[in-house]
């Protein structure tokens, strides 16, 4: 007997697969091509200028990244213990306990852990913790740390922190020459952003076809799929493999084939993924008609460039990040992907290592219910760390909270 | 033949079973330990029920399962607590718009819509604090029966303080008063306290609107009962038998299957 699939499976998928082995094997080998090439490699926050640092043909390494195949493979309990073992608090985020682990001991992490880096640059609009964390990795590599200051916005942009920024960015570029050797190539960066943008574009026109019924993607299909995003971002094999993603989810839509079987209930999805239960977590849904149609975490990588010159663009884009706005904002962001893509309902994730992503959810679901009527639901959670996740309470919830749609 | 309509619940620590006639009147209800065997000590307590009145399995025309053992359990239907909670409450109090259920392993707070239907829920998150196995492990720390609990406490003129969170920690807590020399019912008032000040909390972010229905095995505790009125500064219901109302409601949705 063949087991019911609740979803249709993407083709890209080998695509994906391809192309992302692809950069790990870059990544992984980067000692017998980097140096040859001149081509230093940065551990850099999820959150960092990537078009620049690629305009200095610097190879970027996402630790968060890692950390999320680490949790996917099931090492992160492990890992998480070791940097435990060595005093990091079980309180501190996850992505960065598994990374220390990894780092401490390499023989424990899924794809021989990371290779080691020349460099590391943090920006601080995703969280605090990546400037503690990547000063720790510094030190243990002796290794310098370029950071990125993005002042927090309780309203909209301002001119003084647009300034700030742009005055760092033009910092850093003198210490990336200094550290590549090469001066800053303006007609590069401008290169890399005119592909980032073009790559942003396709997958913010992919995930749009969401708002249709049904829904031709799924929040797996989401997550797994955002990985070019985050660490191809402003390359050709980015944008190659977002032109087939694209056309896959555009045919899907004009056939109207959903992601998931009975399309019944429609959520919207906040926080970072369960990595460590991802299609378990979700098949409580897809089992019983849910689907998420969209979501507020790999919608994070959706965002148009912002005008004006590359470095202006580049302050503005990087100090605008959801996790940078106030909770008013991110009140107003849901509101509307509940409005744009029809939504019932909502799922919170409240992640015990995403502070400045969780902190604020129960104000913002309530406030969110109040101005849709819509139903929202709270699950605690980690996204790495599978041992705060508890199986039967979590089942229950979502069970009751998907009971509350039928008649 | 007799038309029967069964609701089983498999908590973490006991199992109910509620029998309806199509009529929705209460035939026959019973609890027990379950525990590790859960479903086999509902398999025969339904079975039981069923001979001390008469009735065969045959006679049984739909049976709904909730509580923790619910998804194995062979009935023709699995419901979550939450909404098994909500028919049974409606049911038994029609202007009821607010349930607290204090269970074995978990307390939840349940906003009912004037139709009955759930509108908002919240739970305790991975933490016995404020839920029926925080008692037992108090009652087994100061040696006195789960059911004696409320009795102590009513005698207390003062409450101790228990100000840890975290049922371990408020164990050695616990023990600490004792080797103080603290009177039991003081501890005791002040476990009741400690209880009913958590789940105010989780009332509170759901919100408390009257009227407000207590269930589960806690709610047979009047300790408990009287913190969490006090907590809370509203009256609490309560149905006579306050751990079968889950069961109950399950039997009601076996009625509509």
């Amino acid at each position: 007997m063949t087991k019911k699939r609740n979803y249709r499976p993407l083709r890209s998928a080998d695509k994906l697969k391809k192309t992302m082995n692809r950069y790990y094997g870059l990544t992984t080998y980067h000692r017998y091509w980097g140096k040859i090439a001149k081509r230093p490699l940065a551990w850099v926050t999820s959150g960092a200028p990537v078009e620049l640092l690629r305009a200095f043909k610097i190879h970027p390494a996402y630790p968060e990244q890692y950390a999320a195949i680490y949790s996917t493979n099931k090492a992160t309990a492990q890992l998480c213990q070791v940097a435990e073992g060595e005093g990091y608090s079980q309180d501190l985020c996850s992505y960065a306990r598994s990374n220390i682990g990894g780092v401490l001991r390499p023989d424990l992490a899924p794809l021989g852990g990371m290779p080691k880096p020349d460099l590391l640059v943090a920006c601080n609009n995703i969280c605090g913790t990546v400037l503690k964390w990547y000063e720790v990795i510094a030190r243990h590599y002796d290794v310098p740390l370029l950071v990125l200051d993005t002042p927090y916005l309780t309203h909209e942009m301002t001119d003084h922190a647009k300034e700030y920024v742009l005055a760092q960015l033009k910092d850093m570029i003198i210490q990336l020459e200094k550290i590549t050797g090469r001066p800053l190539d303006e007609k590069e960066l401008a290169k890399q952003m005119e592909i980032s943008s073009q790559t942003t574009s396709l997958w913010k026109k992919a995930r749009q076809y969401c708002r249709e019924l049904p829904s031709p993607l799924n929040a797996p299909d989401l997550f797994i799929h955002m990985a070019p995003i985050v660490v191809l971002r402003g390359t050709k094999a980015g944008l190659e493999y977002y032109k087939a993603f694209h056309e896959e989810v555009e045919e899907r839509y004009k056939e109207k084939l959903g992601a998931v079987e009975n399309e019944r209930i429609r959520l919207v999805w906040d926080n970072i993924a369960i990595w460590p239960k991802v299609f378990s977590f979700n098949k409580m849904f897809t089992e019983r008609g849910g689907c998420f149609v969209t979501d507020t975490y790999s919608g994070g990588w959706a965002i148009d460039l912002a005008p004006g010159s590359p470095l202006e663009s580049l302050a503005a884009t990087y100090t605008e990040v959801f996790l940078n706005r106030s909770p008013e904002f991110r009140y107003r962001q849901l509101v509307e992907l509940i409005r744009e893509y029809n939504a019932d309902g909502f799922v919170m994730h409240s992640n015990r290592s995403c502070k400045p992503y969780s902190l604020v959810q129960e104000v913002i679901r309530r406030r969110v219910t109040e101005e849709t009527g819509v139903p929202g639901l709270m699950i605690e959670a980690d996204m790495a760390d599978p041992r705060a996740y508890a199986e039967e309470p979590i089942r229950n919830r979502v069970q009751a909270f998907l009971e509350t749609f039928d008649d | 033949m007799a038309k029967i309509f069964a609701g089983v619940d498999i908590g973490s620590l006991t199992v109910k079973v509620v029998l309806l006639n199509e009529d929705k009147e209460i035939i026959a209800y019973d609890s027990a330990r379950g525990g590790y065997q859960g479903r086999d000590v509902a398999t025969n307590l339904l079975e039981k029920l069923l001979a001390q009145h008469g009735l065969h399995k045959d006679d049984v025309q739909g049976t709904v399962a909730t509580g923790y053992g619910r998804v194995n359990f062979p009935a023709e239907k699995d419901v979550s607590e939450i909404s098994c909670q909500a028919r049974g409450i409606h049911y038994l109090f029609p202007g009821a718009r607010t349930i607290i259920d204090i269970g074995g392993q978990d307390s939840k707070v349940i906003q009912l819509l004037p139709n009955g239907r759930v509108g908002e829920f919240a739970m305790n998150d991975k933490c016995a604090a404020g839920t029926g196995r925080f008692l037992e492990v108090m009652a087994s720390a100061l040696e006195v029966n789960l059911q004696e609990i409320g009795d102590y406490a009513a005698k207390a003129e003062n409450a101790t303080e228990i100000s840890s969170f975290c049922t371990v920690f408020a164990e050695s807590e616990v023990i600490t008063h004792v080797s103080a020399g603290k009177p039991k019912e003081e501890i005791l008032a002040g476990v009741c306290y400690s209880v009913a000040s958590r789940v105010a909390t989780l009332a509170q972010r759901v919100g408390i609107m009257p009227d407000v229905v207590f269930t589960g095995g806690v709610a047979c505790n009047e300790g408990v009962k009287k913190a969490l009125a006090q907590e809370i500064n509203q009256p609490l219901l309560t149905y006579e038998e306050p751990v079968i109302t889950a069961a109950l409601g399950a039997a009601l949705y076996a009625v509509n299957l």
